[in-house]
């Protein structure tokens, strides 16, 4: 559904909405690569995660964090996130686009996600959840 | 201040048992009234949060640059017993030794005065900044194990600096403890590539000038004099450090029931200091705390290089005075009740302020106290001060890191336009450089606390002591 930045003074905290649990997950990715990036596109980059965790909040803490991690290694930044969530178990195809600097580098850099009052809350009509990125 | 805190001396608050439940000691922090308007309820709480933490010794400690963050507050600094406590990554941060170095040079403002933009554009275009950008080192598997074992000695001896630069490192430059094989292998592939890089956020390189001497005689110990020209590097273990931590964080998170430890905030998962989970993430740590000594030694003979070829100067002729580690646990004795105890002492965004005679400061320092470096926002005062014995009486030898945030980078995108803001500061004579503007805005000098009143906060609390004033003449930014 969306995302938006709440105040926060030392980092970044993302307010995520999600109908769904599924799109929670996947508007949590868009998230976290609006922080580091900007604007992203899919230009063919197509990367596929499957993880597994013992509760929800610590699933979308891994994701997040692989997230991360194949970003920063491999030089690409991710858009799209389709999510395949089975109880805790997760599946993810991400597409994006090689970062390029003059359209990229406009982020902050996330040094990790923090656990810090994460709980993913059921409203009336969404899944929401804040999140804390370290910067 | 807020209800149910006491105030105890001029400037010291103290935080009761009871403020949060489980508190097995009380908070203490420092701060003026002036200050206190800034304080967030969120970091009392976590203050008083890591009072609940299992050995915590004497008190849950803050620093007047305390601010709200995860796990431990920024600002935060706490000891645990050796036995009965316990080691957590909530206590060091995601940027494992982010630090800060000062080095002098032989010149002064005149020396360079109309070369301030091209000495800028020359250091931005051989120290990499900001997101996405890679070294242009190349280091092997092994080198890189090397870099966790050795810290800033593996740069030194492949001729990145002088052997003199080793003893002016907290630690010499590489902690004692190191286990490369506690950094996974995601971690090490993060961290091949970005050695010797800045990184993003508040990381900086800047050019300074010493505009003030308050402390003659430990400025004419730490060598440094009214007038010259000095630069300073703050940065830390780039995505090797963040990688070790989310690693271990995951890990110690799981180890909770094994251990039965009950936590107020997952962020403070930790374990038994001698655990084989406590003792991997000391491991994992110790080796990511070097990698950014040698990031750090790296970066400064880059900038080495390039004032030497724009101003015809020795290379050796730039001093580092000295590096200090603010986001970091280590193992440190201290006084507990008359007897000296190894503690484990948690510093997340506080430096370490070891005062004269103490041990493990280099011996052309011992008279005056250990150089304590707290760089100041953008376009704001940098500070020289000294540690003290206060400090190692009150707050295991730790004094505060910077100025702390008090807008968030949303407020200050609304508040503040970069160009215009690189525009002022170039009026006041500083030349700013960044990839982009919009992290100038982010970084505006009126987005942080003052850095003259937490500095005013640690000087008259005696916890360190003013040496030097230091005023931005360049700076690159990530």
């Amino acid at each position: 559904m969306s995302f938006e930045e709440l105040d926060h003074t030392a980092d970044v905290l993302m307010r995520v909405r999600g109908a769904t649990m599924s799109e929670l997950f996947s508007d949590a990715g868009r998230a976290m690569f609006h922080v580091m990036y900007g604007p992203c596109e899919d230009r063919g980059i197509m990367r596929q995660i499957t993880l597994d965790a013992e509760d929800l909040e610590s699933l979308l803490i891994d994701y997040l964090s692989e997230l991360l991690f194949i970003a920063d290694v491999e030089n690409i930044v991710l858009c799209t996130f389709a999510v395949d969530l089975q109880g805790t178990r997760l599946s993810v195809v991400a597409r994006g686009e090689p970062f390029d600097p003059a359209r990229h580098a406009g982020g902050a850099l996330i040094k990790g996600i923090s656990y810090f009052d994460l709980a993913i809350v059921k409203e009336k009509d969404a899944y929401v959840v804040d999140i804390i990125f370290d910067i | 201040m807020f209800e149910g805190i006491n105030k105890i001396g001029d400037l010291e608050w103290e935080v009761p048992v009871g403020y949060v439940p489980d508190m097995r000691v009380p908070g203490r922090f420092f701060l003026s009234e002036a200050l206190a308007e800034t304080l967030e309820e969120g970091a009392v709480r976590q203050l008083a949060n890591v009072a609940t933490l299992p050995g915590i010794v004497k008190h849950s400690l803050a620093m007047p640059d305390i601010h709200w963050g995860y796990g431990f507050p920024i600002g935060g600094v706490a000891a645990f017993d050796m036995t009965e406590g316990v080691i957590s990554p909530g206590g060091v941060g995601f940027d494992i030794n982010c630090g800060v170095r000062l080095i002098t040079t032989p010149l002064t403002e005149a020396d360079i005065a109309g070369k301030i933009r091209e000495l800028i554009e020359a250091l931005f275009s051989v120290v990499p900044t900001g997101v996405g950008t890679k070294s242009s080192m190349r280091v092997s598997g092994k080198d890189l194990t090397e870099i966790m074992m050795d810290g800033a000695r593996w740069a030194v001896e492949r001729g990145l600096g002088i052997p003199g630069d080793l003893i002016q490192c907290e630690e010499e430059g590489a902690m004692p403890g190191a286990d490369p094989d506690a950094v996974s292998a995601k971690a090490r592939q993060r961290g091949m590539p970005q050695i010797g890089t800045l990184g993003g956020g508040n990381h900086f390189l800047e050019i300074q000038v010493a505009q003030e001497i308050v402390d003659p005689e430990a400025a004419r110990a730490f060598g440094i004099t009214e007038g010259q020209v000095c630069f300073m590097i703050h940065c830390g273990s780039r995505g090797l450090g963040h990688q070790v931590a989310t690693d271990h964080l995951r890990i110690l998170e799981r180890a909770l029931g094994k251990y039965r430890i009950r936590l107020p905030d997952r962020q403070l998962a930790c374990a038994p200091i001698d655990s084989p989970e406590g003792r991997a993430y000391y491991g994992g740590m110790a080796s990511a705390a070097n990698y950014a000594w040698t990031n750090r030694q790296a970066i400064m003979h880059e900038a080495r290089k390039v004032f030497a070829r724009i101003f015809g100067i020795d290379y050796d002729d730039m001093r580092l005075i000295y590096d200090v580690a603010h986001n970091v646990a280590k193992f440190e004795h201290h006084d507990v009740d008359g007897a000296s105890t190894e503690v484990c002492v948690h510093r997340k965004g506080a430096t370490r302020a070891f005062g004269p005679g103490a041990p493990d400061i280099p011996s052309e320092y011992a008279t005056v106290g250990q150089p304590v470096l707290i760089p100041g926002s953008m376009g704001t005062s940098s500070y020289l001060l000294r540690g003290t014995t206060i400090a190692m009486q009150k707050t295991w030898g730790s004094t505060c890191h910077g100025a702390g945030r008090v807008l968030s980078r949303s407020k200050a995108k609304k508040e503040f336009r970069g160009r215009e803001l690189r525009e002022q500061l170039a009026e006041e004579g500083i030349v700013v450089r960044a990839h982009r503007d919009a992290v100038l805005a982010e970084e505006a000098p009126d987005v942080y606390k003052p850095s003259h009143e937490v500095v005013r906060v640690v000087h008259e609390t005696g916890i360190s002591g003013i040496v030097a004033r230091l005023e931005p003449l360049g700076v690159i930014k990530g």
